[in-house]
């Protein structure tokens, strides 16, 4: 009994650790975000800064037009949520409800893109930005972001957990489509929705890649844009004012992360087990 | 008769109906996924800059030209290796760390679950940016602590190899939660019956996983080890954008980052098409490959 303990207890200790590393970062970024340089350099260790300051963050705000970038920042993110959740919807009620030619082909197709490399897209997605004339527009960012196929996948495999007569129910009682979602289905795989939701909302608001190539002027800038000004690989005197805006970035990921962790958890769990 | 053709009617409303529910997502997807798929390749025919009013047919040669170039053999070498080091810690080691949480404590599952997932859903720019600091060779807290016992790091984003190791460090901090998450999935959907039966037979824990866990969770096991190399090497791009570009002269630079560069940096469309044409290539051989060799194999949970 004593050694199945120790052998248990070994195996914490490693957990914690591990833990312990992995968390360092963020603790690391909130305690500099609130030293002065002097003594970020010179307190590296204390989480606890001893003369505590909001200088960084009131910087921030002078060098750049930083509310803005915040707000341009959460309008895509909660205009490409929108859209992707949405006909993400739709597409997985279809695929799950109807039967029609070529279904499994056009599910096929439509999975088939997450193999899809983006430097494969990114020229002629470019292009086509470009000749619409939104380059340096929110939308020229939003516009190639309207369906994914992650959340037909992930919304799909939550729908095929509702019972079939439920929704044969409601179709003999000549209750319309439309109605069927709104009502009936959305409060049963509500979980799911708002997972799907969440991580779209999240990476959106991370995405770095699409945005560098559309977003040039800072007023147009999104937070990951506005944090890779303040990058130089010696360190230097912006460094507490990059950590200042590093936090601003994870703050609000963290923050949905913690509310809906279990939704989050379990959806992404059923991601790796294939339909 | 009447009550026929009300029931064609229907069908015929049924169908449009289930048409029109996965047109918005087949017209974004069509627009932005698969037009641009076929774009690419005609572009990785032409010669051209993107500005240039005129594109220039030149056949295969930006094919010829990729596979005579030492640079797309270094970025390949580069590539490999990244998937290499993605898989270790994002396929192997998510698999022990779930075999540990599951079969091996009985505390605190929910807890180490919801912490070890966190930072996944931070920005790889700010990962970048805080290892950046974190691991600074002169300043930095990590060349503080190895300063304390005598050592000093080395300048890893000069250094060819270890850039890579680390920018493949900076990326597991985002990806090993998700993965870690999917495998445990998988992990504990195996009977505690027959692990129970094993332990009391006192086979060792190594057997039971190598016998046991790692055949029975195969499914998730493909899927996770194909999403990693799909997902990872796209996920490396951020660190290498942000923190090396490439460098030191292409030291760092990977499939996904050397097409970019081309495309971007020295406006090469075609050799930069021809570059994302072969990388998606990898990706189909991988995923065919996979799906013929062992999928036969597998043992599907559930």
């Amino acid at each position: 009994m004593k050694i199945k303990f120790t052998s248990e207890l070994k195996w914490h200790i490693i957990l914690i650790l591990f833990i312990i590393v992995s968390l360092f970062p963020i603790v690391f970024a909130i305690s500099s975000s609130f030293k002065t340089l002097n003594e970020a350099y010179s307190n590296v260790f204390g989480i606890i800064p001893n003369s505590p300051t909001i200088n960084n963050y009131t910087e921030v705000f002078t060098r750049l037009p930083f509310f803005k970038i915040t707000i341009n920042t959460f309008s895509i993110a909660a205009c490409v949520t929108l859209f992707k959740t949405i006909t993400a919807l739709f597409a997985a009620y279809s695929f799950v409800y109807f039967d029609f030619k070529y279904k499994n082909i056009i599910y096929f197709f439509l999975i088939s893109t997450i193999f899809i490399p983006f430097t494969v897209t990114m020229i002629p997605n470019y292009l086509t930005i470009s000749k619409l004339n939104l380059n340096d527009n929110l939308l020229g960012v939003i516009l190639p972001q309207l369906s994914d196929a992650t959340g037909i996948f992930l919304i799909r495999q939550a729908i095929r957990g509702v019972p079939p007569s439920l929704i044969e129910v409601a179709k003999l009682e000549k209750i319309g489509h439309l109605r069927i979602i709104k009502d009936i289905l959305v409060p049963l795989v509500k979980p799911a929705i708002i997972s799907t939701g969440i991580m779209f909302f999240i990476n959106s608001w991370n995405e770095y890649v699409w945005p560098v190539l559309i977003l040039k002027s800072k007023e147009n800038f999104t937070l990951p844009l506005a944090l890779q000004l303040f990058i130089s690989s010696e360190g230097g005197t912006d460094f507490t004012i990059a950590m200042a805006v590093s936090v601003v970035t994870m703050i609000i990921p963290l923050v949905l992360y913690i509310i809906f962790q279990k939704y989050i958890i379990n959806t992404f769990a059923s991601s790796g087990i294939k339909g | 008769m009447q009550n026929k053709e009300k029931r064609i009617n229907n069908i015929l409303g049924e169908k449009f109906t289930a048409y029109l529910f996965i047109l918005p997502s087949l017209l974004a997807l069509a627009v932005f996924m698969f037009w641009p798929l076929i774009r690419t390749i005609y572009l990785s025919f032409f010669s051209w800059n993107m500005i240039k009013p005129t594109k220039t047919f030149v056949g295969i040669d930006n094919y010829v030209n990729l596979f005579k170039d030492p640079l797309t053999y270094k970025v390949m070498g580069n590539t490999a290796l990244y998937i290499i080091i993605l898989l270790i810690l994002n396929c192997v080691a998510p698999y022990i760390m779930s075999f540990i949480l599951s079969m091996v404590i009985k505390k605190g599952k929910g807890f180490y679950k919801s912490v070890i997932f966190l930072p996944s859903v931070i920005s790889l720019v700010v990962g970048s940016i805080l290892y950046l600091w974190i691991l600074n060779p002169i300043s930095g807290p990590a060349a503080i602590i190895a300063k304390f016992f005598g050592l000093t790091l080395p300048i890893w984003s000069k250094t060819d190899g270890l850039v890579i190791l680390v920018i493949s460090l900076i990326t597991t901090w985002k990806i090993f939660g998700y993965n870690f998450i999917v495998v445990l999935s998988g992990v504990s959907g195996i009977s505690s019956e027959i692990i129970e039966a094993a332990k009391l037979d006192k086979v060792p824990l190594h057997r039971i996983f190598m016998d046991i866990v790692l055949p029975m969770s195969s499914a998730t096991g493909i899927y996770v080890f194909i999403m990693t190399i799909v997902q990872g090497l796209q996920y490396v791009f951020t660190p290498i954008k942000v923190i090396t570009q490439g460098g030191p002269d292409n030291a760092s630079s990977n499939a996904i980052y050397n097409a970019y560069q081309e495309a971007f940096v020295l406006y090469r469309t075609g050799n930069a098409s021809a570059f994302a044409i072969v990388t998606m290539i990898l990706f189909v051989i991988l995923l065919v490959l996979e799906f013929k060799y062992v999928e036969r194999g597998v043992y599907y949970e559930n």
